[in-house]
């Protein structure tokens, strides 16, 4: 019956594979219609290196720009970047998400800034990405794995924000963005100030955001079982702040080119406050509901701190890279004291630890990369490496991971061979080694500990100093295809992630599920093989993108939950202990786009995701966070009108089917049915054109359920209408 | 072209549509607490001091039932409320000095899909008396787990 079914899957999945390509190539009229060009010149550059890395990479890889992340804006970076199928986000209410790249997430998913590995803290479910959406010129999602690019923990797919293009020769300038937001009352600005006189230049960004508790479409959330009423609709507590800096800086000439980035991005936000802790809470209500904008406990407290230098030089046939990083990443979570397992009722006074701080992480990150790109006949060879240490220090009165310090180290070559003008292929190869070094850790408070009928008071051993090192050779190979209209590709290539700390020695209660984690000093190296194909096909009026991909793990770390309680440290809370097991996935997107005049297009853009644990104690099941199917249907019209430059008016329905695979603890989510509208234009005022985007998510107020979100094991509907204001207004000084 | 999209939605449509079918053998249901018949102790329930109750419960699941863990924990500060409809009388908020904690769990029979549950707790003489707080968690054997949260007095 297993067999049967997973046969029938793979022959349906296949069948319409096939018959979906073929129609697409059978379709080879000429077009009349011709969609006008409309982007500036830096952004037309682009878009052609785009084009182009699109038809020579073997790998899917999707690009968007400023302009669309404007069109789309949400309120943080990846929330912005939903529209793209295949991409989806675990949202952390209003203001933080993480990627979720075909299902995959946390530690599966890498997001590279400027070149440089982002490392926070990205195992957390609670733990949004520390990237200032406005400093964002464009962004490439890689969906599927690269580590043979980046190395561990690329598994799933790689987010890649491009550095900022240089500001040209001779001029000083910038803009000012301003946001606002009606769902949870933000206001965000951001103002940025470019310049450079021939070689030298800057270019600076501050970025301010504020916003109140988002609000839902209901006035009564069901925590668990546990009744919540809210205030106004409110989400009690979950206010927050942003203040971001950025500068870049550096010289640049024909064969030379140095950059020093810097960044500081620091956020304070709320937690919904009725769900954390040991189980769900009742909250002084008058105390959280007195204003919406307070930002009480709990909440958590973010700072992110990067600075980098690239260089790049031209020695004859080689173009040599280097690049040296250091980021750190601090981050506090403050909660009441609540006392659990043998913690004295009362917080002790001479604690090392202040009494509200439940957790803190303080990551320290250095980073340095080579590489060399030369050309031999009709070979692009690239050869590099990179080594990364980190150091990992924990704070606060409870304990979840152990400090930690890491060090990895890989080496890679990749060779991509331009047969003809249609044919491409790539091949890669990389070898990685990795050790990570855990730290022993011991309660602060002693529990009674019977031996031969004796009960004595212990401090007890929460994690052990532990040792791992593991190393994984990975390899690619891809071919591209481009006989005119249509391009094909496929890949094959394999990938792997090292174990965390979280999943090698996790000890504690995560106070956001109510749920007692325990690591397993056991795990392998976790390894993925993924078959990619792409498929696109264009022509002037219609554009068409398929790409189907299935994909094996033959130990993937998961956490499982187990049918026993914790009754110790855990409070009697359930507990889920990380195992590895078979999972084999497959699925495909679907974009297309037909333009029924110069000015009216419609597009399409669908998902499809299906994983199946094949072993262990969820054998059978799927894995968590596994996005339904969805359909998006976009109408989109863009007129001529004299006085306006790029009008547009858009509107978006998109249907997410319901998702009935589902994992411990997850619940069926229903179906949803949500609209979209959007419209804005670049006014002519001088030199420079101001932008303004209007955006009405959830048109209808829709009360509906989002699978992937962080709140969704607690019943909570996602925001509900909300109204988007934002503006760029550019301004230079001539010189 | 009018037919190519034509076909084109049919096959979008058949492939969302026969891809996404259940997956039967596979358990999602979640265990039951029924605290309706001669359970103790339910909503608003004393217990005094110095004596020895007996947790009572039917649980029931659709597979085979797990474990279940029992906690007792002051409740003097109102930080808890119950999963239970009814909302009972509340002592003054006040500062604890010596509270009850119990946190037990059990073991339930390989295979089993109804159990009657019972335990006995003996309640210290020496603790103090007020609003407590009574949860049962209850898994299956996939882990599913089962909340109620019951507010009781010690007196």
């Amino acid at each position: 019956m297993k067999n049967a079914l997973s046969i029938y899957w793979k022959y349906c999945f296949l069948l319409i594979s096939v018959l979906i390509s073929a129609e697409a190539v059978s379709q080879n009229k000429p077009s009349e219609k011709k969609p006008e060009i409309k982007e500036l010149n830096e952004v037309l550059v682009n878009g052609n290196s785009t084009e182009k890395r699109k038809k020579e990479e073997s790998v899917n890889v999707e690009t968007v720009n400023n302009s669309f992340i404007q069109r789309n804006l949400g309120g943080s970076l990846m929330q912005s970047l939903q529209k793209l199928p295949g991409v989806k986000t675990i949202s952390i209410g209003s203001g933080g998400s993480k990627p979720l790249i075909r299902g995959l997430s946390f530690n599966q998913v890498i997001v590279v800034e400027n070149g440089l590995k982002h490392e926070g803290q990205q195992w957390g479910a609670d733990h949004g990405l520390e990237i200032d959406q406005y400093a964002v010129n464009r962004v490439e999602i890689i969906k599927g794995p690269s580590s043979f690019i980046y190395g561990s923990d690329a598994v799933g797919g790689a987010v890649n924000i491009k550095p900022l293009p240089l500001p040209s020769q001779n001029t000083f300038g910038g803009s000012v963005d301003l946001t606002g937001k009606s769902n949870n009352a933000q206001f965000g600005s951001s103002f940025n100030l470019f310049g450079r006189n021939e070689n030298w230049f800057f270019d600076s960004r501050v970025t301010r955001m504020d916003y109140g508790d988002y609000r839902v479409p209901t006035d009564v959330v069901h925590v668990y079982s546990y009744a919540v009423p809210l205030y106004k609709n409110h989400l009690r507590n979950t206010a927050g702040r942003e203040l971001d800096f950025h500068l870049s800086t550096g010289y640049s000439q024909e064969h030379f080119k140095s950059v020093f980035y810097f960044s500081n991005v620091h956020t304070k936000s709320g937690f919904f406050a009725n769900a954390h802790g040991l189980e769900p809470r009742n909250v002084d209500l008058e105390l959280h509901d007195k204003s919406s904008r307070d930002i009480l406990m709990p909440y958590q407290q973010v700072n992110h701190l990067k600075v980098s230098n690239t260089t790049s030089f031209q020695f004859g046939n080689h173009a040599f890279e280097t690049q040296i990083g250091f980021q750190n990443n601090f981050r506090r979570e403050y909660s009441h004291y609540v006392n659990h397992g043998y913690m004295p009722p009362i917080y002790p006074e001479e604690m090392y630890a202040p009494q509200d701080l439940e957790r803190q992480y303080d990551k320290d990150v250095w980073s340095f990369s080579a590489k060399d790109e030369f050309r031999i006949q009709n070979h692009q060879i690239t050869v590099g490496s990179n080594v990364v240490f980190q150091q990992n220090e924990i704070g606060g009165w409870s304990f979840l991971i152990p400090a930690f310090s890491q060090f990895n180290a890989g080496l890679f070559a990749y060779d991509k061979i331009e047969l003809n003008e249609k044919w491409f292929l790539n091949g890669a190869i990389r070898y990685d080694y990795g050790k990570i070094k855990m730290k022993s850790y011991y309660d602060w408070f002693q529990s009674p500990v019977s031996e031969n009928n004796q009960t004595e008071l212990e401090y007890l051993q929460r994690s052990q100093d532990l040792t791992k090192t593991f190393d994984s050779f990975t390899w690619s190979i891809g071919a591209n295809y481009n006989p005119g209209k249509l391009s094909l590709k496929a890949n094959l290539g394999s990938s792997f992630r090292m174990p965390i700390a979280k999943e090698l020695a996790s000890n504690g209660v995560n106070y956001h599920y109510f749920r007692f984690e325990k690591g397993n000093p056991n795990l392998n190296a976790e390894r993925s093989y993924q078959l990619d194909l792409g498929m696109e096909w264009k022509t002037q009026n219609w554009t068409f993108q398929f790409t189907p991909f299935a994909n094996y793990f033959p130990n993937f770390i998961y956490l499982n939950p187990t049918s026993a309680h914790d009754i110790y440290y855990g409070a009697g809370n359930q507990v889920f202990e990380y195992e590895q097991s078979k999972v084999f996935r497959y699925g495909a997107e679907l974009q297309t786009r037909y333009y029924f005049l110069k000015s009216l297009s419609a597009e399409i853009g669908a998902e499809y995701l299906y994983s199946e644990q094949k072993s262990g104690s969820k054998k059978g099941y799927t894995l968590p966070f596994s996005p339904p199917p969805s359909v998006l249907f976009g109408l989109n019209y863009e007129p001529q009108i004299s006085f306006l430059k790029e009008p547009y008016f858009s509107v978006d329905y998109r249907f997410t089917a319901q998702q009935n695979n589902i994992v411990p603890p997850e619940k069926k989510t229903a179906e949803s049915h949500v609209f979209n509208l959007a419209f804005g234009s670049k006014v002519k005022t001088g030199k420079q054109d101001i932008s303004i985007n209007i955006q009405i998510q959830n048109l209808f107020n829709t009360k509906y359920l989002n699978h992937t979100s962080f709140y969704r094991l607690i019943e909570l509907p996602e925001a509900g209408r909300n109204i988007i204001v934002s503006m760029k207004i550019p301004f230079s000084f001539s010189r | 072209m009018k037919n190519l999209k034509f076909l084109l939605g049919i096959f979008t449509i058949a492939f969302i549509t026969s891809c996404s079918s259940d997956n039967a053998e596979i358990d999602t249901e979640y265990p039951v607490i029924d605290i309706t018949q001669n359970a103790f102790p339910i909503q608003c329930s004393t217990i005094e001091r110095g004596q020895t109750i007996t947790f009572k419960a039917i649980f029931n699941d659709n597979v085979a039932l797990g474990s279940y863990s029992l906690d007792i924990h002051h409740n003097f500060d109102h930080h808890t409320h119950s999963t239970e409809v009814a909302s009972c009388e509340m002592e003054a908020v006040k500062k604890p000095v010596k509270p009850m904690l119990f946190i037990n769990n059990y073991t339930i029979p390989n295979g089993v899909k109804s159990y009657e549950a019972t335990a006995q707790i003996s309640i210290p003489a020496d603790v103090d008396p007020g609003d407590y707080h009574f949860m049962i968690r209850l898994t299956d054997k996939e882990g599913w787990q089962t909340l109620k949260g019951l507010s009781i007095k010690i007196l």
